[in-house]
């Protein structure tokens, strides 16, 4: 498998050598290593960053997660908007669109959070839960 | 408070741990499979290597496999987040001192994962990026989208192989799966559901510009379907491509055994057929529409020329990659493939490739030629 995988590699090695010029061949491994940057210590951090504000709540948790990975695809969208090549590219009002979208997870998140919680009370009676995971 | 760098033990959420990179792994690993199958079909659409047959059924195949292919593409964006999250803590494992076999070992399986990781990253974000048209990095798209996906399955193949007993022993699940974890949030289980929940939430909110049932949600996707001339989007328009006005004296040359000429009302007066068939881009957006023209192997029969010829098709466009096509002999021959004139019912849009265009059914929208002048039938 490992020796499939370095032969797979070398032949995108190898294409990539003899389709891409010199100049683009510079400049390439500085994307990839922008690319690994921004993962690393910026989406990362502040993934693990927002996770240990929030460590308790997991429907927080995991609405924050959803707002995050939607926004961060949106960005492209929004930053694009109204620039399309043609008119039928990028045609949505996105900031409208993801506005709603966020609206609308923030909302399903409440709601889920507020029908745990009242199942945790109806569970738990009024004894206090160290554990609560709404 | 000094800050410090972190080490492997600073990240101490129990979620940090193999069992849950190995299911993760095993959700972008699918993502990735699928997505690399689906280029590579695109690919070898998009080159025709004289190897290789291409059916022409099913007719909507180029539409599902390029939409999966963006589908899969953006559904593992978060995934990858996620997978990094899991392992983010082996980042800052310092390999062992003295330096040992070990340590060269550890070394190694670190370069591959830069490479796994920094192709991929890079390949998603420019991937996405295209199905915008956008093009902001200084090397072209379509030849490094092709050499990193390759580069990609290495490493990834490199690092299974790497992982192999890790991942055989985490492979099923556990009591620690099961209970949830004590006052430290996230449960196992409940990250699963939260990681799959954010694959599908962003593929339910994009997955609408090549299933136009969804098209009304597809807030994260760049197209929109009945956007457009027509009703139908538009990769290039005819301003793009250099095509002004096309004049009355614009005629079809078909070169074959015999050379024939027609003007649109000629064309227009042989037998006109219908076919059903999508427009389906390499982009991912796709959607179906209703042509009207005369089959290319009806041109084929009038010229003389076999139906199952290889036939050149040459648009009237100025510059661009696509400025002619192949039809492969199957192609040509197959009844639905037409020289469309009428697109939903009305004459074709400038935009859709006035006065005749290619289209023919399992084919990536660049190959369906727009304001075709000129078919050459090939020996």
């Amino acid at each position: 498998m490992a020796v499939c995988g370095v032969a797979c590699g070398l032949w995108g090695l190898w294409l990539l050598l003899h389709s891409l010029s010199t100049d683009a061949l510079i400049r390439l491994p500085l994307w990839l290593g922008g690319a690994v940057l921004v993962d690393d210590f910026l989406l990362i951090p502040l993934a693990i960053g927002a996770g240990w504000l929030l460590t308790r709540w997991t429907t927080v948790r995991a609405t924050l997660l959803y707002v995050g990975v939607t926004t961060l695809i949106a960005i492209p969208l929004l930053l694009r908007q109204g620039k399309g090549v043609n008119p039928t590219v990028l045609s949505r009002n996105y900031l409208r669109d993801w506005l709603v979208l966020e609206a609308t997870i923030v909302l399903v998140g409440v709601l889920a959070l507020v029908i745990r919680l009242r199942r945790a009370d109806g569970s738990a009676g009024s004894s206090h839960r160290r554990d609560e995971q709404p | 408070m000094s800050l410090r760098v972190p080490t492997e033990q600073s990240f101490s959420s129990p979620l940090h741990h193999p069992r849950v990179a190995t299911v993760i792994g095993r959700w972008l690993g699918v993502a990735v499979a699928v997505c690399f199958l689906t280029g590579l079909f695109s690919h070898l659409q998009q080159s025709g290597p004289g190897w290789l047959f291409i059916p022409t059924r099913p007719a909507s195949l180029y539409r599902v496999t390029q939409g999966l292919h963006v589908l899969s593409g953006t559904m593992a964006v978060p995934l990858l987040l996620a997978k990094l999250w899991t392992v983010y803590p082996k980042l800052f494992a310092r390999p062992p001192w003295p330096p040992s076999r070990k340590a060269a070992g550890m070394i190694v399986e670190r370069l591959s994962i830069l490479v796994l990781v920094s192709a991929l990253a890079l390949e998603l974000f420019t991937g996405f990026l295209n199905t915008l048209q956008w093009y902001p990095w200084p090397f072209p798209f379509r030849q490094t989208h092709y050499a990193l996906a390759w580069i990609i399955v290495g490493a990834l193949l490199v690092h299974l192989a790497i992982k192999f007993p890790l991942i055989t022993s985490h492979w099923r699940g556990t009591a620690a799966d099961r209970e949830a974890s004590q006052g430290t949030g996230l449960s196992r289980r409940s990250m699963f559901r939260a990681v799959a929940g954010a694959g599908a939430l962003v593929g339910i909110a994009s997955v609408g510009q090549s299933a136009p049932v969804l098209g009304s949600i597809a807030v994260l996707a760049p197209r929109k379907p009945g956007i457009g001339p027509q009703g139908l989007p538009v990769n290039r328009t005819a301003r793009d491509a250099g095509v002004t006005a096309v004049d009355a004296d614009w005629r079809l040359t078909v070169r074959g055994p015999k050379q024939l000429e027609y003007s649109l009302d000629e064309l227009r007066a042989l037998p006109q057929n219908r076919s059903a068939l999508p427009i389906a881009c390499v982009e991912g957006w796709s959607q179906g529409a209703r042509w009207e023209g005369v089959r290319i192997r009806d041109l084929l029969a009038l010229c003389g020329a076999p139906m199952s010829s290889r036939v050149r098709v040459i648009s009237m466009e100025q510059d661009g990659f696509y400025t002619t096509s192949e039809l492969p002999p199957q192609f040509a021959a197959d009844p639905l493939t037409l020289l469309a004139l009428r697109l939903n019912g009305s004459d074709l849009d400038l935009d859709h490739g006035f006065p005749a265009r290619i289209i023919a059914p399992n084919r990536p929208g660049v190959l369906q030629t727009k304001w075709v002048h000129r078919l050459e039938v090939l020996p």
